[in-house]
């Protein structure tokens, strides 16, 4: 899953997750029915603490924006959710940052 | 989670003179990733020598899985790994005659991942530790702490003076570490940019005290920068009740500050100035401000 983490901008490392996976949702980079990376992958590949992922997969679960299922993993739901421009604009920040640093 | 692993009370040391812990109370709970910082000398490895009962609490009280380390260090020892900043191997020893000789302290080893980390780190277990370059005998060393899946791993600036790749496997140790059976993490680190990943709880130890301590997300949360613009050119300073770190001059002033934002932008307007831009303070700003250093917490 393409999700850049940065501690630069002050804002919870869970909650940069929540608008980012919201983001590959919203646009269509994620479709319902996708299954989420595990938690112990996306901690190893982000190199973030597993209940950081714990509690951004719990909250999205809240929203509506994903399902667990018992005995398997975390799938994305049906219908797309709502970014507020200010998130939205925040993402897309985020990950022009981070074009450079792919590219060299 | 919810079962407390390690409780430190009241705890304070000293060599000769020197006050290196003063009253330090700490407390860990099973399954999460507790990050400890503060300057060179603070008192974080003071701290850490305690729990693996290294060091005899003069003043306080210190347990481990509820033992008290220093008169049961077999019952303590066996389920914790530890990897120090120094790293002290056997010299003499091969990497394969260290595991086994690891293997012999701990009943809970697990020779197929301590394999399967030496072939992921492409150590030669023929090679003696004298041999190691030092990225490679910390990756030795975080074998030996992690083959017996410990209850409690403790890392005693894990990072230090290591490259990018040696990094990202004391990492992927600690993830592991946590979602393999809710097991507890504690390590020291003057990388504010991994603490801050990797940690669940924060502690900053400032002159052998815990200056601040807290879930990583509250800490954060309860301090703010915000940029300031005065309609006047102020000589000096602001003066703002609630502030930490005062930078800038003129009409553009940047400051770290806690508690309520409202109450902050009601001082600011009284002293004729706005608040242009605010967000949570970064653990590297707020620690500046509590400990009064920037960049890094100490130098590498």
């Amino acid at each position: 899953m393409d999700i850049t983490i940065t501690v630069t901008d002050g804002v919870p490392i869970y909650r940069q997750i929540i608008n980012q996976v919201k983001y590959l949702v919203a646009s269509g980079l994620l479709l319902p029915g996708e299954e989420l990376p595990a938690i112990r992958t996306l901690a190893l590949q982000l190199k973030v603490t597993p209940n950081t992922i714990v509690k951004a997969y719990g909250d999205l679960e809240t929203l509506g924006v994903v399902h667990k299922r018992r005995g398997s993993g975390t799938f994305v739901s049906e219908g797309r959710p709502q970014l507020a421009i200010r998130e939205r604009r925040r993402v897309i920040e985020q990950r022009i940052d981070a074009l450079p640093k792919r590219t060299s | 989670m919810g079962q407390t692993v390690v409780e430190v009370n009241d705890l304070s040391r000293s060599f000769g003179s020197k006050r290196a812990l003063d009253g330090v109370t700490f407390h860990t709970m099973a399954g999460q990733v507790y990050g400890l910082v503060g300057a060179n000398g603070a008192g974080k490895t003071t701290l850490l020598k305690h729990l693996l009962g290294l060091l005899r609490a003069a003043t306080g009280s210190v347990r481990v899985f509820g033992l008290d380390p220093v008169r049961d260090p077999v019952g303590v020892l066996g389920r914790v790994g530890y990897l120090s900043e120094e790293r002290d191997l056997p010299e003499w020893m091969r990497i394969d005659e260290l595991m086994a000789y690891t293997q012999a302290f701990h009943p809970t080893w697990d020779a197929s991942y301590a394999r399967e980390l030496i072939d992921t780190f492409g150590l030669d277990p023929s090679k003696k530790i004298k041999e190691l370059s030092k990225g490679m005998r910390a990756q030795a060393g975080l074998v030996t702490a992690v083959a017996h899946r410990p209850e409690l791993l403790i890392l005693d600036e894990p990072s230090s003076g290591l490259d990018a790749v040696v990094r990202r496997d004391i990492l992927d140790a600690i993830v592991r570490t946590v979602t393999d059976d809710g097991r507890t993490v504690i390590f020291s680190s003057h990388l504010l940019d991994e603490v801050e990943r990797m940690s669940d709880h924060v502690t900053l130890i400032h002159q052998g005290r815990v200056a601040l301590s807290g879930v990583l997300d509250d800490v954060r949360g309860s301090y703010q920068r915000s940029r300031l613009h005065f309609v006047e050119h102020l000589v000096q300073p602001p003066v703002l009740e609630t502030a930490m770190v005062i930078e800038g001059g003129g009409r553009t002033w940047s400051v770290v500050h806690s508690g309520s934002l409202e109450q902050f932008r009601r001082a600011v307007v009284a002293r004729g100035g706005e608040i242009v831009e605010s967000r949570n303070a970064t653990l590297e700003e707020i620690f500046m401000a509590r400990a009064g250093r920037s960049r890094q917490v100490e130098a590498a």
